[in-house]
């Protein structure tokens, strides 16, 4: 486990929130007009048809309210678009990535070598795309998976290079940008991100991992990834995103859509990480044919206040989702979260597990929906939401809503809400430990469940995570 | 304003209906303050979804449903008790103005929303329940049957110190011709004093042409106790609302709910209970069957405040779907901001059982009455938090109905 040294690491500031001067060669005005995106788009050197799709997403935007009318929902009152630098490409001779890191220019290769993205790269993936600013500045894969026709490219070069399959599929059927605000929001000035292609029957047997960092204060990140998972095929992609901390807010609008085919089996990994100014508000979204499988994984850590409900449409007969989720929030954090999974199909099968953890004043809730569509029969869902609160400043909401229209189902809900049992501190407390260490302990088996389930790098650094938000609050 | 003014409805409406009745001044108040009300308040909140609202309250045509002048009902109001006052409110006033005076709309704001307004403003009928310090009561029953196109009703419990009360209400319908759409609206507010113990349940069985809006609501003093059992079985759509404050020291609220959905009713159920202090117990438990093109929406909310040390609060709802065509739609929420707390909450929707139904079948028992019997027996746990056999053997009474 040497290559996890730089995870011992106990300093949050020398491990995610290091700054580096802003380097970069293009980088728009703040705020959002029809100007920004049509600078934005000739700089991509894009077709017209993207032009179109992101001036009509838009027009979207400025016709939605923000949603405020939800109950409880996070306040975002902070966030105004027009104080929101949209589009920074850094200073990079190659667009679309290098794919060699000593390519990089110095600063932007220290950044991932501190997070340990390169180290990472060749213990235990099968690819990496990174992205600084608005930009993926390093893309490689194992050519083992490209001989088989896998595509792992950066969005901006998938518009170019695989056109038509781009066109069809992007914001057009899982994620629209009439979605909600920022949808469409993310529509209009979309940059970076992912493009995954696996064929037929092809199992990508490490997984593949983008990381997505944000280096400048007042900036939107706003990356899209698409997936396309043919019949048969069986990938995992993980991605993990961080910021240095600023005093001004930024905002992260990233949009996930997966089409997962029949048969496919498709993992969606996420270590969110931000800073705790940014707002994180994405919109993930899965199309699961028959007999397909979507699992979202989702660790919740960093931002001011994330909203994030990953979604999966359960399309064809038998199709199957899993959902796993982990929040913590600390002091001024606002993680609303959850899950959305639509039946639309007999047979079809979900199970969503979600976890929190709030203190110091910080806020969890899990806010999901799982909608059973008439017809589709002999399906079933379990939901089940347990929540971990350390104090009274602390608040842990659980909203969960069923629609349910079919009579041949099997649904299931069931959540709690409780303290840190004072027995368990008093046992490990008579075991010899501190109570801190005791308190680590519990809320590592409190996640258990949940982090047994990834990939052991990930686990560790999950771990790793809680316990420098443990230590930040006890220390 | 978020529904439709109603033309029929004017100050000078409210003023007859007070002078019929001979109010005092505060009360003529108090329902042209809610009259005013109506132009700013909202309807109650429903639950929305993407692309879907729950209950659709502002399909509602008030317009045509409320007719103030013409409201009529008999009601049967019996203490079983000398100790204890149960009264309409007409008859109360003399000798008990000043602590009705005091307590009205001391629980439930008139202004709280735009069916509450329209309550208070109009109301006819209802029942002034007092309790004395430490009076022990187990017979009041208050039988209202309705007979016109709307009626407005107001009850007020008063239970003070160490006294404990159980109450029955029911609603029907009168065999009379009043076509077309009726809507009743009832608003319950309970006060329970300190150690005072009131066990109100109530049995909604009004004919299928009625709109029927419930809100009733508690607060507890220390280590008092207000149970509801709110049984809905009638009615084309139903919003009812149950609620508990519970503000004092080691109080504690029972919320007990049944349903029984059949044809094209709507029933949007809701209970909800906001721990305020420390001590306090709170138990959600709501059970429901849904048959034909049926449908329910529940909304369960225990929230926990920031002074509520030591909390325990769970909460329980169970469809039961007989048909394919039913829906159920269910939302328990927590809403926690103390850490001390023991909180849960489960929701299930499901049919019955195959292998029950296998069993049953297979001791040569045909599959209705198999089927029949599984029903009732969905029923039993919430059946047996009723303490009141009368008012158990009433609703065994309309599931069996029911299931004819």
């Amino acid at each position: 486990m040497s290559s996890q040294d730089h995870l011992k690491e106990t300093d949050t500031e020398a491990r995610f929130e290091f700054k580096k001067e802003e380097n970069s060669a293009f980088k728009s005005e703040k705020g959002l007009t029809e100007e920004t995106i049509r600078v934005i788009s000739e700089d991509k050197d894009e077709p017209e048809w993207m032009l179109e799709r992101r001036l009509r997403a838009l027009e979207q935007f400025q016709a939605m309210p923000m949603p405020t009318d939800w109950p409880e929902a996070p306040d975002l009152s902070e966030v105004d678009i027009d104080e929101i630098v949209p589009y920074i490409r850094p200073d990079i001779d190659v667009r679309g990535g290098v794919d060699d890191w000593t390519d990089l220019p110095d600063d932007i290769k220290d950044t991932f070598d501190k997070l340990g993205i390169p180290e990472a790269e060749k213990n235990a993936l099968s690819g990496v795309g990174a992205q600084y600013e608005s930009e993926i500045v390093y893309q490689n894969m194992q050519e083992q998976w490209e001989e088989k026709g896998v595509i792992f490219c950066d969005m901006d070069k998938a518009v170019r290079e695989h056109e038509e399959l781009v066109k069809e599929y992007f914001m057009t059927k899982a994620v629209p940008p009439s979605d909600n605000k920022f949808a469409a929001l993310h529509g209009a000035i979309w940059s970076g991100g992912s493009f995954v292609y696996v064929p037929e029957d092809t199992t990508v047997e490490m997984p593949i991992q983008a990381y997505f960092r944000m280096n400048s204060e007042g900036m939107g990140q706003f990356e899209h990834t698409l997936i396309i998972a043919e019949e048969g095929s069986e990938v995992h992609y993980i991605e993990g995103c961080s910021a240095p901390k600023y005093s001004a807010f930024n905002l992260h609008s990233g949009g996930v859509e997966v089409f997962v085919g029949e048969d496919a089996h498709v993992q969606y990994s996420t270590v969110q990480n931000w800073s705790k100014n940014t707002y994180n508000l994405n919109t993930k979204r899965a199309i699961a044919e028959k007999g397909g499988r979507m699992e979202w994984i989702s660790g919740s850590m960093g931002s001011k206040a994330t909203m994030l409900y990953p979604s999966t449409i359960l399309k064809g007969r038998g199709a199957s989702d899993n959902h796993i989720t982990i929040a913590m929030a600390g002091e001024g954090q606002d993680i609303d979260t959850g899950a959305k999974v639509y039946h639309n199909a007999p047979n079809t099968k979900s199970t969503i597990e979600s976890k929190s953890i709030a203190k110091d004043g910080g806020r969890t809730n899990y806010r999901g929906l799982v909608h059973i569509a008439d017809g589709a029969e002999n399906s079933s869902t379990a939901v089940e939401c347990d929540a971990l609160m350390f104090d009274n400043e602390s608040t842990s909401d659980t909203m969960p809503y069923m629609e349910i229209n079919e009579s041949k189902v099997d649904v299931a809900h069931e959540a709690t809400v409780g303290k840190i049992g004072d027995e368990d501190i008093f046992y490990l407390q008579s075991r010899g430990l501190d109570d801190d260490d005791a308190k680590q302990m519990i809320v590592s088996g409190f996640i258990e469940p949940i982090t047994e389930e990834l990939p052991i790098e990930y686990a560790v650094e999950l771990n790793r995570l809680v316990e420098l938000e443990m230590e930040g609050s006890l220390g | 304003m978020s529904t439709k003014a109603i033309e029929s409805l004017s100050e000078d409406t409210v003023r007859r209906i007070a002078e019929e009745r001979g109010e005092p001044e505060w009360l003529l108040e108090t329902r042209l303050d809610a009259l005013e009300a109506l132009e700013t308040a909202k309807l109650p909140d429903v639950i929305q979804t993407p692309g879907r609202r729950w209950t659709d309250l502002e399909a509602l045509d008030f317009e045509q449903l409320v007719d103030p002048l013409n409201q009529s009902d008999t009601t049967e109001r019996a203490g079983g008790d000398d100790d204890v006052v149960v009264l309409p409110f007409t008859e109360a006033f003399d000798e008990y103005g000043e602590l009705i005076e005091a307590q009205f709309g001391s629980v439930l704001a008139p202004d709280e929303n735009y069916l509450t307004a329209l309550s208070v403003a109009l109301f006819t009928t209802g029942t002034f329940v007092y309790v004395p310090e430490g009076v022990d009561v187990e017979d009041v029953t208050v039988r209202a049957e309705m007979s016109s196109r709307s009626l407005f009703s107001q009850t007020l419990v008063v239970a003070e110190e160490s006294s404990s009360v159980t109450i029955l209400e029911s609603i029907t319908s009168a065999d009379d011709d009043v076509d077309g759409d009726r809507y009743f609206s009832n608003l319950v507010e309970v006060v329970a004093g300190e150690n005072a113990n009131v066990q109100f349940g109530s049995l909604q069985n009004l004919d299928e042409e009625t709109y029927t809006y419930a809100l009733k609501r508690g607060v507890t003093d220390t280590y008092a106790t207000i149970d509801w059992i709110e049984s809905n079985f009638g009615s084309k759509l139903t919003r009812s609302d149950v609620e508990t404050e519970l503000a004092g020291d080691g109080s504690e609220s029972q919320i007990v709910g049944t349903f029984f959905g059949t044809d094209d009713q709507h029933f949007d159920i809701n209970a909800r209970v906001w721990h305020e202090a420390e001590h306090t117990t709170a138990d959600l438990v709501t059970r429901g069957v849904l048959d034909d093109v049926a449908r329910s929406v529940y909304e369960g909310v225990q929230d926990v405040g920031e002074d509520a040390w030591n909390t325990s609060s769970y909460q329980r709802e169970n469809t039961l779907m007989l048909s394919d065509d039913a829906e159920a739609d269910a939302s328990p929420k927590l809403i926690i901001h103390n850490h001390d707390t023991e909180a849960s909450h489960s929701a299930t929707v499901g049919q019955v059982d195959a292998e029950d139904l296998f069993y049953l079948e297979s001791r040569s028992i045909d599959s209705r009455t198999a089927r029949n019997m599984l029903v009732e027996g969905f029923f039993v746990p919430v059946l047996e938090e009723i303490a009141v056999d009368e008012f158990r053997e009433d609703v065994t009474e309309l599931v069996f109905e029911r299931l004819q």
